[in-house]
């Protein structure tokens, strides 16, 4: 598969996020790692074509997180800390961006380790993080303190967990795990997740199996930085559904000029617009998606930012170069 | 690989995994057969070139003794110092060598994408997949996830070595974990047969310590070795050795040690000057029921300032010993230590106001604890105060106080209990019912305080469970005041004061302090006091003793009617029917003349006059004119202050008793605060006259309740017990009544006899009907 990150900005991210010993440095979050940040360098040096730092990035993944003894990554990592692990807890979306960026890259380069590797995360995944809750099939964000044994309002749930491309690759390393029935829940979750006046999905939702779906209490009632990534993992999945990308769309495009914005569900007003690059890429793909719309000229260039928009930025620009590049 | 890490891998293996240890390659150790010729392994010799180019000797030493431990055959290359071909790989080695084991991943990494046939040299990954794991190891332990820490271990054996010695102790840390004890201690076992390092291996015993019984810990110590001068290594842990046990049993006083640790501890206290010592004997021995011997550790240890642990122990020895008078003041000191400091307090506080009877207490002991409760609101702490003061007769007082206790905690059934004990004895009968009401359907000694019915059923239950101890002060001196304890007829001889309870004398009272299988007379003997007596007036005019008036006639289905006014003036005594029986009885009561004397003292006019009045008013009820001398006692009360006020108003309530009026003499007798032990006396011939009141009415059941509060407070004289024996018949407890008539009997009381024959009339009636 050829690279679809350009090498220049893959190294600047490289030089900015990532250190020698291959920790994914959250610059926004007092310089912590977490499980998530590991799986998404592994995935973007992948895509960035770059074995010698995907290896780097993955040395510290399993040195460092992969230490639970159900199989699964610790998702925090904390350098001011010892030990460094602060929360041994995991967080799906990390797991899957592992497992699914290892087998990716297993395949892609013929290497064996890195499949049986995969195959182990997603078993552990599909034991411990996908449960029936109701006739729900649905994803845990982590292994404890968010089912419906664990909370009385659970199961809590985060829609920008259900990373949709890894469930076919997930169906293939664990097949004894129904991962379109996740899929399916997921989306089935997203159309009737769209609350308050801007219909939008929060970040945290509670969803008990016969109740309607609410903001999940203790956390912020907004759609925010977690559930900004839902379009962009749709399209990336190839989840070309109108309806599904609608609430983005109006939000995005047809009432913030194609920034994206906190929204404050209740109220439906934006609380912070999220001007970075990273974030109005996030605009930026989707106009292209739905409307072929170019990509604007200020966000064809990589511009760094901190860890996540930046992220996000090159996770989207993988996206066009191989799915719409009748848009740059 | 070494034999002996393989013998590790072995039980790793059997104990992870059986089928991983027969995946585990055995050794290859000098002698081995397999190291010959046709069979020759090809040696990595890369990290020794990359050592030998670095200058490092001390690594490459180490390489090559390695290397030769692997492969006997083997010598090193005679180019060693030669130039390198492979630079990069020298690169690989020297970041290897500086732990940056992500870069050698990354290079290898880089140079595979480059040159796919390529491959990383052997023993390089293998040191790489051994120096990772033993890093991921140490995460996952610190995290305890004590099965990833052994899977790690199973999958790469290579880091189970001597130079690890903290990876063998995590590994057997976590078999520990995972209930895989003998496990632990094989690998414990594993590093004492094994490893040489002196301090590595004094570490590895304080680290299975902990983990290990005091039976295989015997057996790691029978590993140790001696040091150069022949000193047994593990001697500095022996002692530590003691204190461990003597700790794990000072918690669990099931277990005990051998009394040569006792010794051993006993020389190191005195040897050494810090608290550490003492304060482990102190609780050991506490707790093993020598609080005796823990008092004087305790003490050491808080004199080498032992700290708050140091203070709770003094303090509950001291208590426990029956000394909570001296460890108020130190409990108090310590409150805020630490919240067993503040219990500590609390429990001796409490355990001096629910003492029976109940002590005379020092004015600041009640002022600093008070506070204390309130501040806590402490449930039973209040409940305690509401016992104290009415134990001694401050029975508004003890109102407010269980009235403070159930605010704070609604559903305190005990509290409950002592605040329907205050109505009862005040005579609010509606509140008492109100109180009945609400606590009806979950306390039955609430309702036994009105229902006779319930009350008799608790009797039966009461006397078939026989004696019970309370170790709890507050459930005591609530059962103390149950009234079902005390309704056991009592034995022969002894005194109803409390289904086996020994009875603690009050301060001045000549009791004795065990009622053992005496006799009453032998009671009487030594100042067993029967309650309605004599005053010793001021000229002690015809002061006769021990009498009383009381005498129930027998009549076989009728009601009982005493005879004569129950009095407690001896003067009219017409018929001294158990007179004969009852010592003559010295004086109980406060000497009056020293009394007045003290306080006739006064110069000023208003309380000399009060003073006067007091005076007179004894002299008036001399002359058995009480309802006058009521009205100079009221004249003292309201112009006479502390102990005049006092004296007076217990000449008051003496004065009504005189008149049988009960409920004035309660009434007066809050008139001015009354000291503890001056109230019990009042409170005993408030509550014999009430039961006699009770008697008249025909309210039996209330008779026996009066009788019982009254016998809380001192032994029971013959006269009451007759009452008490004849309520019983009057309810048709005839058992218990004839067991009180027969003991009276046994000692000649002939109304006793009758009162025999009449039970005896009654049941053959009852007999004769089947």
């Amino acid at each position: 598969m050829a690279a679809t990150i350009p090498i220049d900005a893959w190294n600047a991210y490289m030089k900015a996020f990532v250190d020698e010993s291959g920790r994914v440095v959250d610059t926004a979050n007092g310089g912590i790692s977490h499980s998530e940040g590991q799986g998404y360098g592994m995935l973007l040096a992948f895509l960035a074509g770059d074995r010698s730092n995907f290896e780097r990035i993955w040395s510290f993944t399993r040195t460092e997180l992969l230490i639970r003894d159900d199989g699964l990554a610790a998702w925090r990592w904390d350098p001011n800390s010892k030990p460094h692990v602060t929360d041994v807890n995991a967080a799906s979306d990390g797991d899957l961006l592992i497992a699914y960026a290892l087998a990716r890259a297993g395949r892609s380069w013929g290497f064996q380790p890195y499949i049986d590797s995969a195959q182990k995360i997603a078993r552990a995944i599909g034991r411990k993080l996908v449960v029936r809750d109701g006739g729900r099939l649905i994803l845990l964000p982590g292994a404890t303190g968010f089912s419906s044994k664990d909370r009385p309002d659970g199961p809590i749930l985060n829609l920008s967990y259900w990373i949709f491309e890894t469930f076919p690759v997930m169906k293939q390393l664990a097949p004894e795990t129904d991962w379109d029935g996740v899929s399916q829940s997921g989306i089935e979750l997203l159309r009737i997740a769209q609350l308050g006046p801007a219909r939008l999905p929060p970040d945290w939702i509670s969803a008990p199996a016969n109740a309607p779906v609410t903001v999940a209490d203790g956390f912020p009632p907004v759609f925010g930085y977690n559930s900004l990534r839902i379009s962009l993992y749709l399209l990336r999945a190839g989840i070309a559904d109108a309806e599904l990308q609608e609430s983005f769309r109006r939000s995005w495009l047809a009432e913030n000029g194609g920034t994206p914005a906190v929204v404050d569900i209740p109220s439906g007003r934006v609380v912070t617009r999220l001007t970075e690059p990273g974030y109005r890429m996030l605009g930026a793909v989707l106009a292209c998606a739905l409307a072929a719309t170019p990509i604007p000229d200020d966000l064809r260039r990589f511009e760094l930012t901190l860890y996540y928009p930046s992220t996000l930025f090159l996770l989207s620009w993988a996206l066009v170069a191989e799915k719409y590049p009748r848009c740059l | 690989m070494s034999l002996k890490r393989a013998a590790l891998l072995i039980l790793l293996g059997g104990a992870v995994l059986p089928a991983i240890a027969q995946q585990i390659e055995l050794p290859v150790g000098p002698g081995s057969n397999r190291a010959n010729d046709n069979n020759r392994p090809k040696v990595d010799e890369t990290a020794l070139r990359y050592f030998a180019s670095q200058g490092d000797t001390r690594r490459l030493e180490a390489e090559i003794a390695r290397l030769r431990a692997l492969y006997p055959d083997w010598s090193p290359p005679g180019d060693l110092f030669g130039p390198q071909s492979d630079v990069e790989l020298e690169r690989m080695w020297k970041m290897y060598a500086e732990g940056k084991y992500s870069d050698v991943r990354s290079a290898i990494a880089a140079r595979q994408a480059a040159d796919s046939s390529w491959e990383p040299p052997a023993d390089l990954i293998a040191r790489l997949n051994e120096a990772e794991t033993r890093q991921r190891l140490i995460n996952a332990s610190d995290a305890e996830q004590w099965a990833t820490v052994l899977r790690l271990a199973t999958d790469t054996p290579g880091v189970l070595t001597c130079t690890n010695v903290d990876i063998l102790w995590r590994v057997a840390e976590a078999f520990a974990k995972t209930n895989q004890v003998p496990r632990a201690l094989d690998a414990y076992t594993y590093v004492l047969t094994n490893c040489t390092d002196a301090n590595e291996r004094l570490a590895t015993m304080q680290k299975a310590i902990p983990l290990l019984t005091d039976d295989q810990i015997a057996n790691l110590m029978k590993l140790e070795r001696q040091d150069a001068e022949g000193k047994p290594e593990f001697d500095v842990l022996r002692d530590d050795l003691i204190r461990r046990r003597m700790g794990v049993a000072a918690e669990n006083p099931e277990y005990s040690v051998p009394d040569a640790d006792i010794k051993r501890l006993e020389t190191l206290a005195k040897q050494n000057d810090a608290p550490g010592d003492p304060l482990l004997l102190g609780w050991y021995l506490f707790r093993h029921d020598e609080a005796q011997r823990a008092l004087e550790w305790f003490k050491l240890a808080l004199d080498r300032k032992g700290g708050p642990k140091s203070a709770e122990g003094y303090v509950l020895a001291l208590n426990f010993l029956g000394r909570a008078l001296e460890a108020e003041p130190i409990a108090f000191e310590w409150r805020d230590a630490a919240p067993e400091n503040n219990k500590a307090y609390l429990d001796v506080v409490i355990s001096l106001l629910t003492a029976d009877p109940p002590p005379v207490l020092d004015e600041i002991v009640l002022a600093r604890f008070s506070p204390v409760v309130m501040r806590d609101k402490y449930v039973p702490g209040a409940q305690a105060l509401g016992w104290y003061a009415y134990n001694t007769g401050q029975i508004v007082t003890s109102q407010s106080w269980f009235e403070t206790a159930l605010n704070w905690d609604p559903n305190d059934e005990p509290s409950a209990y002592g605040l329907s004990l205050t109505f009862w004895r005040l005579g609010d009968g509606a509140r008492l019912s109100a109180i009945v009401q609400s606590w009806g359907a979950r306390s039955e000694r609430i309702v036994a305080l009105v229902d006779p019915v319930v009350r008799a059923r608790l009797e039966a239950r009461n006397a078939q469970t026989a004696i019970n101890r309370y170790t709890d002060p507050l459930v005591a001196a609530a059962a103390r005041l149950t009234p079902t304890p005390t309704l056991r007829p009592p034995p022969v001889g002894v005194p109803t004061i409390g289904a086996g309870r020994t009875y603690v004398p009050g301060a001045g009272v000549a009791y004795p302090t065990t009622p053992s299988a005496t006799t009453a007379m032998s009671y009487a003997g030594q100042g067993f006091q029967p309650i309605p007596q004599q005053f010793q007036g001021v000229p002690a005019q015809g002061a006769a003793v021990g009498t009383t008036q009381f005498q129930p006639i027998p009549q076989a289905g009728t009601a009982y009617q005493p005879s004569a006014q129950f009095t407690p003036v001896a003067a009219v005594a017409a018929d001294q029917t158990y007179a004969t029986q009852a010592a003559p009885t010295p004086p109980r009561r406060r000497n009056l003349a020293q009394s007045t004397a003290r306080s006739g003292n006064a110069s000023e006019s208003a309380g000399g006059a009060a003073s006067a009045a007091v005076a007179r008013g004894w002299k008036l009820m001399e002359l058995n004119r009480p309802m006058e001398a009521i009205s100079s006692f009221d004249y003292a009360i309201q112009y006479g202050s502390g102990r005049v006020a006092e004296d007076a108003a217990y000449g008051k309530s003496l004065a009504y008793i005189r008149k049988g009026m009960t409920n004035q003499a309660q009434a007066a007798a809050l008139e001015a605060p009354q000291n503890p032990r001056r109230s019990l006396q009042l409170t005993g011939d408030l509550l014999a006259q009430r039961a006699l009141e009770f008697y008249r009415d025909g309210r039996y059941v209330e008779a026996i309740i009066a009788l019982d509060e009254r016998a809380r407070l001192g032994p029971e004289q013959q006269d009451l017990m007759m009452l008490r024996a004849w309520s019983y018949y009057h309810i048709h407890d005839y058992q218990s009544a004839n067991r009180i008539f027969k003991a009276l009997s046994q000692q000649g009381n002939k109304e006793a006899m009758n009162g025999m024959s009449a039970v005896d009339s009654v049941t053959r009636k009852t007999r004769d009907s089947y």
